[in-house]
């Protein structure tokens, strides 16, 4: 190596180093890209459902115009289980009660939460199915709530809606109202404040309410989302399944597969419809870890750039510097070959001497062995003797 | 050379200083690093007890029987002597009117002076059409009394029937005199004259054959005497016919002109009585446009006396005792029949409250069952019972609506929220809502075992999978591998997967 080193020139040397920096950076920033796609728990829903990777989390969102309801993700479930028993998917699970998969809807619309101290008006999410299984955001204090529950009075605030309605984060199980009907806190979220979160939609206080409440007792926008985990046997499965059968036309939803929406084909797919990806066809309002996650799409497309950029400066400077190598070379194919065989002969022969004071070490140990087990049974045929020697002699 | 050789030393000996001296920080603070690279996590111990699914609903209190204060008449209110929310007895003056006659009363006098001028009305045009109409005098006999049609159909056939006959009269002579005129000669449209002057020409023959028979001579021969004579005979012969004839002729004209009179006249009959049933219906109409006109005179009078006896004096008072839920008039403005003056709660009757819950909720439910006011701490002595539990008739496949009946100091009107639970049972293993976790495998808990090291204690989350057997709104009884006392995890700071490492808190 040190030779190697002492022969290249001041250019060269500089020129390798940058090339060894470029790549170094190349792939960092690729690592930086990995990690921050990674800190999106909201589309990793995926991964936590199953550990195989064998299912897909899918996200469908609605223009208003699609005026989808409850009824319609009730009809949607119904003819997903029997699609799937239809492609042979069943539960093996040992787990009787395990679940093929999961789902969750939203609306966006305002509400007007009252505690004994304060009201006040803040944005709000109707959420119905599993929504927090998709989105578990950082609690403070508390629980989630599901749709499920036999109860859907229960809310989610964040820290700054408690703060407002009761001067504390830990209020779980406090009472607040909603046009009138008493509703119970069900847990207390830390909101995002991200420069990113608060430019997607989160830069006032929000509150989680079920569908049902926002409809009835708040002011809903419509259902504009839904988003689904279920089995992905081959690849592309499930987002054509939803997109055949989620019951809306092709203009009022666009449906995203969030599980590999950050891959490498996904970024390169991003970066052919540069310039065209932002243009807008459809009246659909995102919600704001949507827009969170087409942001980090950006960023990551850029990230890409970036990487390949460094990564191919340091490709094609190591191939003009192996080219330029190779026509200055002073060795033959040949050489290098002999070079190669005695360096392998010296080995094996290290190895043969090896094995031979191995084997002679262990001869010797079992000679020594031999040597002692001969000594003890001589001393205990002398102490017999004596023995007996004895016997008589009483 | 030597100090080339020096130089490095120095170095190899400064960086080995530097990485032992960085090998020694990292072996001291290892377990701090790692500890701050761990994911937090916070949680509690399994506990067992009870848990209670509970019901929530939010309905509007309703009255089992209000009562409503009403007038019958619109009355200026002068003063309203209570409010709502007073406790009134029987009796008591709810409000004061303005003096003098209601609205109603003087809308109903007006009423029947335009009925009576109305009454009027149709006497008179019954009267002017009865005499001034031509009718058959046995239409103006029968007017003012509705006879059947079929009386009407009798007359007019029996006029009918009547010109008929008459008709055959005429024609029978007709036909008798047209074979008179046959006989001597006449054509069927021949006059009195023609038969006369037939008459006259056959009288003149014979005057001429008598004539020629006196003027024979000898020189003549008697051969021609005879035969004027004969003519002669046969002449007087035909006169004789024709006068029989003419004279029949001439009565039978006679008796024909009577008869034509007495059909012209039987015609006429028939054509008045045409004329005059069409006019008898026009004035049966009218007769009882007068009936109905004085039966309305009649009605108005009787309402008119109905809103006299009726009318509320100076005062609305209370008729029963009880609570005032709802006042609707104000001073200065008019009572109306339409709406309750005010509504009273009576005393004593109780309250029931209604909300709707989902099949699921309602299978937690049965009658009987006590409810809880949410906000009990408002309320001291309200009272609810489950009472009935019934489809929703808004939406009877997915809800059930479920009644309560209440007993308190409530108020009608007012909304109340009761939460209504199923019968406590036992668990042993009680987790916290947010301690319960889910994927493709089923629900599950993370719970955190503890290994010990020779640097300390680790933390481990390991999963456990469990079946949720019930919850309430802040815990979940689980069955599963357990022993009673873990410590499940609930909340961390980063996400946490079965296996990992975990700190806890400080």
């Amino acid at each position: 190596m040190k030779k190697i080193l002492r022969k290249l020139n001041r250019k060269q040397a500089v020129l390798i180093g940058t090339g060894v920096l470029s790549c170094i950076i190349g792939l960092t920033i690729h690592g930086i890209g990995g990690h921050m796609a990674g800190r999106l728990e909201d589309q990793k829903m995926a991964e936590r459902w199953s550990e195989d990777g064998d299912v897909s989390q899918i996200s469908c969102f609605f223009s208003r115009e699609a005026a989808m309801t409850e009824d319609n993700f009730i009809s949607f479930e119904h003819g997903l289980d029997s699609a799937l028993v239809e492609a042979s998917i069943v539960n093996d699970s040992e787990n009787e009660q395990a679940r093929l998969w999961a789902d969750a809807y939203s609306a966006p619309g305002r509400v007007s939460i009252s505690s004994e101290r304060a009201t006040v008006e803040v944005s709000a999410i109707g959420v119905g199915g599993d929504f927090f299984l998709f989105h578990p955001l950082e609690l403070l204090s508390g629980s989630y709530f599901s749709g499920s529950d036999l109860m859907q009075d229960h809310i989610v605030v964040d820290e700054d809606v408690a703060w407002q309605l009761f001067g504390s984060n830990d209020v779980d199980g406090q009472i607040v109202t909603i046009g009138g009907v008493p509703h119970i806190i069900s847990g207390v979220i830390r909101r995002e404040d991200s420069r990113m979160a608060k430019e997607a939609g989160l830069n006032t206080s929000v509150a989680y309410v079920s569908c049902s409440t926002l409809e009835e007792l708040g002011t809903s926008y419509g259902v504009n989302t839904y988003e689904l985990v279920m089995p992905n046997p081959v690849s592309g499965y499930a987002k054509t399944y939803v997109m055949e059968h989620i019951g809306a036309s092709e203009n009022e939803v666009e449906v995203v597969e969030n599980t590999t929406r950050y891959g490498l084909l996904a970024r390169f797919k991003l970066l052919a419809r540069f310039g065209t990806r932002s243009m807008n066809s459809k009246a659909i309002i995102y919600p704001y870890w949507e827009n969170i996650a087409r942001g980090y799409e950006d960023i990551l497309a850029l990230l890409l750039v970036l990487t390949l950029l460094f990564l191919l400066y340091a490709a094609v400077l190591f191939t003009v510097l192996l080219i330029r190598a190779f026509k200055r070379k002073t060795w033959t194919a040949a050489g290098v070959w002999h070079v190669v065989k005695d360096k392998l002969e010296r080995q094996r022969e290290k190895v043969w001497a090896l094995q031979k004071r191995r084997k002679a070490a262990r001869e010797e140990k079992k000679n020594r062995k031999k040597e002692a087990v001969s000594e003890r049974i001589e001393i205990k045929q002398k102490e017999g003797n004596e023995e007996e020697k004895n016997e008589k002699a009483d | 050379m030597n100090e080339k050789k020096g130089r490095r030393r120095e170095w190899v000996k400064t960086a080995a200083i530097v990485f032992l001296s960085v090998m020694l920080v990292l072996t001291f603070f290892s377990n701090t690093i790692m500890n701050y690279s761990l994911p937090e996590v916070a949680g509690q111990n399994i506990t067992s007890g009870t848990i209670t699914s509970k019901v929530r609903g939010t309905g509007v209190v309703e009255s089992g029987s209000l009562y409503n204060v009403k007038v019958t008449e619109s009355r200026k209110v002068l003063s309203v002597e209570v409010r709502q929310g007073d406790i009134v007895a029987a009796g008591d003056v709810i409000c004061y009117l303005a003096e003098g006659e209601s609205t109603e009363l003087q809308e109903a006098k007006k009423t029947l002076d335009e009925l009576q001028d109305a009454y009027e009305a149709a006497v008179d045009a019954y009267n002017l059409a009865l005499l001034t109409g031509d009718y058959h005098p046995d239409v103006i006999q029968n007017a003012g009394t509705n006879l059947p049609i079929s009386a009407y159909k009798d007359q007019l056939t029996g006029a009918q029937a009547e010109v008929n006959a008459q008709q055959s009269v005429v024609d029978s002579i007709t036909l008798q005199m047209n074979e008179l005129k046959k006989k001597i000669g006449l054509t069927s449209d021949a006059s009195a004259a023609e038969w006369q002057a037939v008459q006259a020409a056959a009288a003149a023959n014979v005057n001429s054959l008598s004539e020629a028979v006196a003027d024979w001579s000898v020189s003549d021969g008697n051969a021609a005497l005879s035969n004027k004579k004969k003519d002669l005979e046969n002449a007087q012969i035909t006169l004789q016919n024709v006068n029989n004839i003419v004279n029949q002729l001439n009565t039978l004209n006679a008796n024909l002109a009577d008869a034509e009179a007495l059909l012209a006249q039987k015609q006429e009959t028939l054509e008045l009585l045409r004329t005059s049933i069409g006019a008898i219906f026009n004035l049966h109409s009218l007769y009882d446009g007068i009936a109905k006109a004085r039966e309305a005179v009649a009605e108005q009078n009787q309402l008119i006396a109905d809103l006299e006896s009726k009318a509320a004096g100076g005062t609305i008072t209370a008729d029963v005792a009880g609570t005032i839920t709802a006042i609707n008039v104000v001073a200065g403005e008019s009572t109306s029949p339409d709406n309750p003056v005010a509504v009273i709660q009576p005393e004593g009757k109780g309250f029931t409250l209604s909300f709707s819950v989902t099949n699921q909720q309602a299978q937690k439910i049965s009658v009987g069952d006590p409810g809880e006011l949410v906000n009990s701490w408002w309320y001291n002595d309200v009272t609810a019972t489950v009472a009935s539990i019934k489809p929703d008739p808004s939406s009877p496949n997915t809800q059930k609506l479920v009644t309560f009946n209440l007993t308190g100091n409530l108020t009608a009107g007012q909304t109340l929220s009761l939460q209504v639970g199923q019968k406590s049972a036992n668990y042993d293993n009680i987790v916290p809502n947010s301690a319960i976790r889910e994927d493709n495998n089923g629900k599950f808990i993370l719970v955190v075992e503890t290994k010990s090291s020779p640097l300390g204690n680790r933390y481990y989350a390991t999963r456990y999978d469990v079946e949720v057997l019930a919850s309430d709104d802040t815990q979940s009884a689980v069955s599963g591998a357990l022993y009673g006392y873990e410590f499940v995890i609930t909340t961390a700071t980063k996400p946490v997967e079965a296996g990992q490492m975990v700190r806890l808190p400080d």
